[in-house]
C-alpha cells in the first residue's frame, strides 16, 4: 500500500481514517509529520514552524491538563502557558466533551463534537491539540480534517495520532517545554510569527477581581 | 503504509506501570509484560482448556470476572470462581443472563476494572447488543467464546457459526487453535486490547469441546508473576470514578442529539473504532509473531483456516503427502483485524486453496475471497456443522476430488 | 475525588469558560449538609438541558444533585431516555451505554470501585424512566435487589414512554389510553415499590417531586442506607405533561392533584428494621449538630 498522507483538508465528504489506510503509529522517540514517521526533534522543529508560519495559530488544551487533578497536569498547564506566551499563540479550551445545549461560544471553547465550528470562526489555520482523551482527540482531528484547511497538530501523552497532520507521543512537561525552546530558537534564528494580532480571551471573574487577581 | 510492522520485533512497546517488580495481593510480581512473556521460565503442564483458561487468569490480576453457566463455557467460569475464593481476583459473581452479564462486566470495565468473562453460542448471541456497545465505549473486556452452535434446535456442540456475528462488532477477535494458543491469546489479549492506542474489547474465540474438554499439554506462567494491572488513567476516554477529569462527562452522550454535524460526529466515532482495531497490528503482529503462520507456502495447493480445522488440516496434509501431494498450509490467529496484506500475499501464487470450517455457512472463505483477486481459485469447504467432526480423511477427500484424482469411498 | 481535585489549573485559570469557573468556585461538592436549599445560591450541578419547558423531571433532576451527600464521589448511571438527555449536563461523571441495563452497569461499577478504591467510599446512584426500570430492564432491576447491590435505583416515573412518543409502559394506569394502548391500557399500575420491599430493598420510597424536602430526605435517606446496608428505591411521579395534555405550567399541580389521599402517587415508605435504626442515628446526628450550632451561636452572640 502506498503512504497515505495526511494532509490539511478538506477531503472528501468523510475523510478516511488515516489508521485505516495502513498509517502506523510513531514509536517512542518518534513523530510523524503527515504520515511519514521522522526522528521526534524533526517533528517538535515542524511544528513549531507551522505555528510561527500561522495566521492564527492556536492550542486546544484539554481536560487532562485544563484541570488540576495531579501535580502533573498543573505543571503541564504552566509549560502550555509558557509555549502560549512564547508565539504568542491562541488558547482556546476544550473543557469537556459533552454535546453542549444549547450551542457553544466558538470564540472561546472548542468541542470535540463540532469542532470545525471554532476553526471557523476564528479562522483558525494551524492548531495543537494537548490534554485531550485520545478518542476524543481523534474525533475532532478528523472532523477537522473533513471540514477545514486547518494544518493539525497533536502532542499526545500516549501513542500520538495518525489523524493529525503531525504527532508526536509520550508527550511529558519536558517535551512541551521542548517545543517552546523550539519556538524560541527558531524566532532567535530570524523566523517570524506571522500571526495576526490577537487579543487572547480570558475571563476573569468578578470574584476573582474582588481578590485583585 | 508508512512503515513495516515485522513479527522479528517480538516485543510490545510502551507498557510500563508504577506497580511494575511490586507484588499484588497474592506475591504474585507484576512482570513487564516481555519479560513476562519471553524471560520467564514456563512449566509444562496437561491441562483441559477449561483448566488452561483458569491457568491464564490465574496470572493476569484481573480485577472482576462475572460468570454465567452456559456450555462448554461454564467449568473454565466456575473454576474462575475458585481462583477468587483463593483471593486472585477482585471480584466475582454469578450474573443473571449474558445479556446482563456483559453489562455487568461493561459497568466494571467503565469503573477502571480489568474484566474478564466467558460465554458461548446462545449466550453470545443473548448478549450480542453489548458487544457494539463495549467497543464503541472503548472497553478493553476480554469475552473468551468458546463456540458451540446457535440455532434451533438446540445443540451444546462445536460451531463457529457465532463468531460470523461478532464480525463487525468492532472488537478484536482472535481465534486460538491449541490449548497453548488460548492461554497466550489470552494473556496477550489483555495487553494489546489495553494499549492506549487500541483500547477495544476482545473476544478470544475457541472451539467448544474440542479445546475445552480436551487435555493438551501447554506451557504455563509460575504463579509467583502476574502481569502489570490494568491503568485506566491511560485510557483513550475519562475514567467513570470521580477520580479524573474532565467532572461533567458522560459515557457516552447521544451525539445525535448535538444541534450541529452530529451525523459526522457519529460516523468518525465509528471510523475511530475501526480505527483502534487496525491500530492493534502494531502490537499484535510481533507478540503473536504474526497474523498468520505459515507452513510450506510455496506449494501449489494450500488449506488455510482458523482454530481446529488448522489442527485437522495438519493431519490431512500428512495423510496426502503419504500419497505424494503436497499441500501447504496457513493458519489464521486473528480474523480481526484480519491479515488482509498478509492473507493475499500468502495466496498468491497458489492454484487451489481450501478453506475447511466447522460451520455450515463458510464465513471465513467469504472473507477470504473477498480479498484475493483470483477468487476463483478458492474453495470453501469442507464444512461440518452441530458437532460434527471434521476427520482429516474427509479434508483429503475434497483436495482429491478437487484435483480429479480418484476418491475411494470412506470405510465406515 | 475529593473537593480540592475539582478546580482548574492556576495557569489557564483565564481561559476557561465562565460556567467552569462558577463549578470550581461556587458548587457544592464536599459541602457538608448540602440540599435543595442550596440552588438559587450555589452553582448548581446541573447546567442547561434540552427537557421540554416545565417538564417536572428538570426540577426533580435538580433536587437530587442538590440532595447527594457526596457528589464528588458519586457515578451515575442512566438509561435511555428524555434523562439521557439531561445527563450530558450533570456534572457528576455518569454512565449511559443500553436500554434497560442500567442496573446491571451499576452492579459492576459498583464493585469495581470497591475493588478499586478499597479505603474510599463511592456512590452509585441510577437514574432511569419506568420504561427502563420495569419493562426491558425489570430483570436486572429485580436481580441486583436479590443480590443486595450496594446503590440507590432511582425510576423517573412518568407513566409511559415519553421520549418515544407517549407509549403504554408497565407503570401507566389501567385504562390510559395512549400509542400502543389504543384501547386503554388492560392492566393494573405494576406495583414495584411492593415487588421493591419484597425483593430486598432496606428503604423504598414512592413519592412525587411537588415536595423538595421530601425529595431531599428521601435521597439522603436512600444514598446512605445503599452505602452501609443494600439496595434502595426511589420512585418518584414526574408526569409527562406533554403526553397526558397538560400545559407547561401545569406539572405541579398534576403531582400535587396525584399524591392526595387515595392518589396514585400518595406517599409511602418501606422501611427495613437495619435501615430504620441507621435513619435514626442520621437523624439524631442532625438533631444534635444543629443543636450545637444554635448554642454555639447563642454563645458567641453573649460573647
Amino acid at each position: 500500500m502506498d503512504l497515505y498522507k495526511v494532509s490539511p483538508g478538506p477531503e472528501s465528504f468523510l475523510p478516511p481514517a488515516a489508521a485505516k489506510m495502513g498509517n502506523v503509529l510513531p514509536d517512542p522517540g518518534q513523530g510523524h509529520i503527515g504520515g511519514t514517521i521522522v526522528p521526534e526533534e524533526e517533528a517538535m522543529e515542524m511544528a513549531a514552524r507551522k505555528f510561527l508560519e500561522g495566521k492564527v495559530p492556536t492550542i486546544f488544551p484539554g481536560p487532562l491538563v485544563l484541570w488540576h487533578w495531579n501535580e502533573k497536569a498543573a505543571k503541564k498547564a504552566k509549560a502550555i502557558r509558557a509555549l502560549a506566551d512564547a508565539g504568542p499563540f491562541r488558547l482556546i479550551p476544550m473543557a469537556d466533551y459533552r454535546p453542549k445545549y444549547p450551542k457553544i461560544n466558538p470564540e472561546v471553547e472548542i468541542n470535540p463534537n463540532h469542532p470545525n465550528l471554532t476553526i471557523w470562526h476564528n479562522e483558525i489555520d494551524v492548531c495543537i491539540f494537548v490534554g485531550v482523551h485520545c478518542h476524543q482527540a481523534n474525533l475532532s482531528l478528523k472532523i477537522i480534517r473533513g471540514g477545514t484547511d486547518c494544518y493539525t497538530m497533536a502532542m499526545c501523552a500516549q501513542a500520538g495520532h495518525e489523524d493529525a497532520c503531525l504527532s508526536f507521543r509520550d508527550a511529558t512537561v519536558e517535551k512541551i517545554e521542548r517545543l517552546t525552546w523550539w519556538v524560541n530558537k527558531l524566532k532567535a534564528e530570524g523566523v517570524k510569527s506571522q500571526a495576526k494580532e490577537f487579543t487572547q480571551f480570558k475571563h476573569i471573574p468578578k470574584w476573582r477581581e474582588a481578590e485583585g487577581n | 503504509m508508512n512503515k513495516k510492522v515485522i513479527p522479528e520485533d517480538r516485543k510490545i512497546i510502551s507498557s510500563t506501570h508504577v506497580k511494575i517488580g511490586q507484588k499484588n495481593q497474592k506475591d504474585q510480581v507484576h512482570t513487564e509484560p516481555n519479560e513476562f512473556f519471553y524471560g520467564v521460565e514456563r512449566i509444562t503442564k496437561f491441562f483441559t482448556g477449561s483448566e488452561v483458561i483458569q491457568s491464564a487468569i490465574k496470572v493476569s490480576h484481573c480485577d472482576v470476572m462475572v460468570a454465567y453457566p452456559i456450555t462448554p463455557q461454564s467449568e473454565a467460569a466456575a473454576l474462575i470462581g475458585e481462583l477468587f475464593a483463593d483471593g486472585y481476583i477482585g471480584d466475582y459473581f454469578r450474573g443473571e443472563s449474558e445479556f446482563a452479564v456483559m453489562g455487568q462486566c461493561a459497568g466494571a470495565a467503565f469503573g477502571g476494572a480489568r474484566v474478564f468473562t466467558t460465554t458461548a453460542g446462545p449466550g453470545t448471541l443473548r448478549a450480542m447488543e453489548n458487544f457494539p456497545m463495549w467497543a464503541g465505549s472503548r472497553l478493553p473486556i476480554q469475552v473468551c467464546v468458546t463456540c458451540r452452535g446457535v440455532n434451533s434446535p438446540l445443540s451444546i456442540q462445536p460451531d463457529t457459526l457465532e463468531m460470523s456475528y461478532l464480525l463487525e462488532t468492532g472488537m478484536l477477535i482472535w481465534h486460538a487453535e491449541t490449548a497453548q494458543d488460548l492461554y497466550d491469546f489470552i494473556l496477550k489479549g489483555f495487553i494489546v486490547a489495553e494499549q492506549p492506542d487500541v483500547h477495544v474489547p476482545i473476544a478470544v474465540c475457541c472451539d467448544g469441546f474440542f479445546v475445552t474438554h480436551t487435555k493438551d499439554t501447554v506451557d504455563i506462567l509460575p504463579d509467583d508473576v502476574c502481569l502489570p494491572p490494568y491503568d485506566p488513567y491511560k485510557s483513550p476516554v475519562p475514567c467513570m470514578d470521580m477520580e479524573c477529569p474532565p467532572v461533567r462527562m458522560m459515557r457516552d452522550p447521544f451525539i445525535m442529539k448535538s444541534n450541529y454535524i452530529h451525523y459526522a460526529t457519529h460516523a468518525s466515532w465509528q471510523q475511530e473504532i475501526h480505527a483502534a482495531v487496525e491500530r492493534s497490528r502494531k502490537h499484535t503482529i510481533p507478540f503473536l509473531d504474526g497474523l498468520i503462520d505459515i507452513e510450506n507456502g510455496d506449494r501449489d495447493i494450500l488449506i488455510i483456516g482458523s482454530g481446529t480445522a488448522v489442527s485437522q488440516s495438519r493431519e490431512a496434509i500428512r495423510l496426502l503427502e503419504l500419497e505424494g501431494i503436497k499441500v501447504g498450509l496457513i493458519k489464521i490467529k486473528t480474523i480481526r483485524p484480519f491479515p488482509h496484506e498478509e492473507v493475499r500475499e500468502a495466496l498468491k501464487n497458489a492454484k487451489t486453496v481450501f478453506v475447511p470450517e466447522f460451520n455450515i455457512v463458510g464465513w471465513l472463505a467469504r472473507e477470504i475471497k473477498a480479498i484475493v483477486p483470483d477468487n476463483d481459485k478458492i474453495i470453501a469447504g469442507p464444512h461440518v456443522a452441530g458437532g460434527m467432526t471434521m476427520p482429516s480423511e474427509v479434508i483429503v477427500v475434497e483436495v482429491k476430488t478437487a484435483l480429479g484424482l480418484n476418491v475411494e469411498k470412506i470405510k465406515m | 475525588m475529593s473537593a480540592e481535585k475539582i478546580k482548574i489549573c492556576e495557569d489557564l485559570y483565564d481561559i476557561m469558560p465562565p460556567e467552569y469557573q462558577d463549578i470550581v468556585e461556587n458548587a457544592t461538592y464536599g459541602k457538608e449538609g448540602r440540599g435543595w436549599k442550596d440552588i438559587g445560591e450555589s452553582k448548581e450541578l446541573i447546567e442547561q438541558h434540552s427537557l421540554c419547558a416545565g417538564c417536572p423531571e428538570s426540577i426533580a433532576f435538580r433536587y437530587i444533585l442538590a440532595s447527594l451527600p457526596a457528589p464528588e464521589d458519586t457515578v451515575f448511571v442512566g438509561s435511555t431516555g428524555c434523562t439521557s438527555l439531561v445527563f450530558p449536563m450533570v456534572a457528576v461523571h455518569n454512565i449511559h451505554s443500553l436500554f434497560g441495563n442500567q442496573n446491571a452497569i451499576a452492579t459492576g461499577l459498583k464493585r469495581a470501585l470497591m475493588v478499586r478504591h478499597p479505603d474510599k467510599v463511592k456512590d452509585v446512584v441510577v437514574l432511569a424512566g419506568d420504561g427502563a426500570t420495569v419493562d426491558i430492564g425489570l430483570d436486572m432491576t429485580m436481580q441486583s435487589w436479590f443480590r443486595q447491590e450496594k446503590f440507590t435505583t432511582i425510576c423517573f416515573d412518568n407513566e409511559l414512554y415519553a421520549n418515544t412518543g407517549g407509549q403504554e409502559s408497565g407503570l401507566m394506569q389501567k385504562g390510559f389510553v395512549s400509542k400502543m394502548a389504543p384501547v386503554g391500557k388492560l392492566f393494573d399500575k405494576v406495583r414495584l415499590p411492593e415487588i421493591a420491599r419484597e425483593a430486598g430493598c432496606h428503604y423504598v420510597v414512592m413519592m412525587t417531586s411537588s415536595k423538595p424536602n421530601r425529595v431531599e430526605k428521601a435521597i439522603r435517606n436512600a444514598v446512605h442506607v445503599a452505602r452501609e446496608i443494600g439496595p434502595t428505591y426511589i420512585q418518584i411521579y414526574t408526569p409527562c405533561i406533554l403526553e397526558i395534555g397538560k400545559q407547561s405550567m401545569e406539572g405541579l399541580d398534576e403531582m400535587k392533584d396525584s399524591e392526595g389521599i387515595g392518589g396514585r402517587f400518595t406517599y409511602k415508605e418501606y422501611v427495613t428494621d437495619a435501615a430504620a435504626a441507621l435513619i435514626k442515628e442520621m437523624d439524631d446526628a442532625e438533631k444534635a449538630a444543629k443543636k450545637a450550632a444554635r448554642e454555639k451561636a447563642k454563645a458567641a452572640a453573649k460573647a
